[in-house]
C-alpha cells in the first residue's frame, strides 16, 4: 500500500520529495476528479489531503471517512496556511457525532 | 402498545420478552462505557499527533520553501523525479467491539543519496528527510483519526440503542405487561365471583324447592 497525497502546489511537490506520488488539484472539479481516481487505484493505502482543498469537497471526503475502509484519509494544514490551527479534533468528533468529549 | 389479547400465554411472552430487554439493555451499557473510554484515550493521543504532524509540516514547508529559493521550482521538482525511495503503509486491524480499527506502519524503502550533491542544495536533503519525518507521522495520525471516527460513530449507534431501550421499549412493556395482568387478574375475580353466584344459586334452589327446577 502506498500513499497519495493530494493538495496544492508545494504540498505535493514536496511530498514527491519524500517519493509520495501526488495530484494538484486547485478547483473543485479538479479536486473531486483527483480524489476519484484516488480511491480507484488500489494501491492507496493513505490519502493525504490538504485542508484546503479538502473544503472544496467536503461533502464527498466525509462520507468517505465514516463509510469505507480504504484509504484511510488524512488531512493536513496546506502550504500556505497562515498560523490559525486547524479544526480542532474534539470539535470535528462533537460536530461529526453529536457526543461531547 | 396495548393490541395484545391479555391471556396467559401473552403474559409468559411479554414477561420473557422484558427480560431480554433489560439483558440488552444491559449489554449495551457495558458497550457503551468501553467505548467511551476508549474514545477518551484516542482524543488525547489524537490530538497530540495532530500537533506533532503539524510542526513536523510547518518545518518541511519552510526548508522546501527555502530549498526552492535557492534553486528554483523546476529543478526542485526533477529532482524529485529521482528520488526511489518508497513509502510502504502495512495496514493491520484491530478490533474494539466490534468495530475494525485500522493499524498502520510505515515503511521506508530505498537508501539515499539520491542525487548528487554537486549543484544542487543542501536545503533539497532537509526538505527531503523532513517530509519523509511528517510522512512516519502523519501515518499513525490516520490511523489515530480514523478509528476516532469509527468509535465515535459506533459510540452514538450504541448511545441511541441504550436510550430506546431505556426510555421506549423497556418502559412500554413494563406498562403493557402490567396492563395484561390487571385484565388476567379482573378475569380471574369475575370467574370467581360467576362460580360464588352460580353456587348460592344451587344453594337456594336445593334449601328451596328441593330438587325442584334449577
Amino acid at each position: 500500500m502506498k500513499y497519495f497525497v493530494l493538495g496544492d502546489e508545494d504540498a505535493v511537490l514536496g511530498f514527491e520529495l519524500a517519493g509520495v506520488s501526488g495530484a494538484r488539484a486547485a478547483t473543485a472539479e479538479e479536486a473531486e476528479e483527483a480524489f476519484r481516481k484516488a480511491l480507484l487505484e488500489g494501491d492507496t493505502g493513505i490519502l493525504i489531503i490538504t485542508e484546503e482543498v479538502a473544503d472544496l469537497i467536503r461533502h464527498v471526503v466525509d462520507r468517505h471517512l465514516f463509510s469505507e475502509n480504504f484509504p484511510l484519509i488524512v488531512e493536513i494544514p496546506g502550504s500556505r496556511r497562515t498560523g490559525q490551527p486547524g479544526r480542532d479534533i474534539r470539535a470535528l468528533v462533537n460536530e461529526a457525532i453529536g457526543i461531547k468529549l | 402498545m396495548k393490541n395484545v389479547a391479555p391471556n396467559r400465554s401473552n403474559y409468559i411472552k411479554l414477561k420473557d420478552e422484558l427480560k431480554f430487554a433489560r439483558l440488552g439493555h444491559e449489554l449495551l451499557d457495558q458497550k457503551r462505557n468501553i467505548l467511551v473510554i476508549e474514545l477518551l484515550t484516542l482524543v488525547d493521543q489524537t490530538v497530540d499527533y495532530q500537533s506533532r504532524v503539524e510542526a513536523a509540516l510547518a518545518r518541511a514547508y519552510a526548508s522546501l520553501q527555502e530549498a526552492v529559493m535557492v534553486m528554483g521550482k523546476l529543478k526542485v521538482a526533477n529532482l524529485s523525479g529521482a528520488v526511489n525511495m518508497q513509502a510502504a503503509i502495512v495496514l493491520k486491524e484491530r478490533r474494539v467491539m466490534g468495530v475494525r480499527l485500522p493499524v498502520v506502519e510505515t515503511e521506508f524503502t530505498g537508501e539515499g543519496p539520491y542525487f548528487s550533491p554537486l549543484d544542487t542544495s543542501l536545503r533539497v536533503e532537509e526538505a527531503l528527510a523532513a517530509f519523509k519525518n511528517a510522512l512516519s507521522l502523519m501515518g499513525r495520525l490516520a490511523e489515530l483519526k480514523v478509528s476516532l471516527m469509527r468509535l465515535a460513530r459506533e459510540a452514538k449507534k450504541t448511545i441511541r440503542k441504550v436510550n430506546a431501550l431505556e426510555k421506549i421499549a423497556i418502559p412500554d412493556l413494563k406498562e403493557t405487561l402490567k396492563w395484561t395482568e390487571g385484565r388476567l387478574e379482573e378475569a380471574e375475580r369475575e370467574g370467581f365471583l360467576l362460580m360464588k353466584m352460580v353456587k348460592s344459586r344451587l344453594e337456594k334452589s336445593k334449601g328451596g324447592g328441593d330438587g325442584a327446577a334449577l
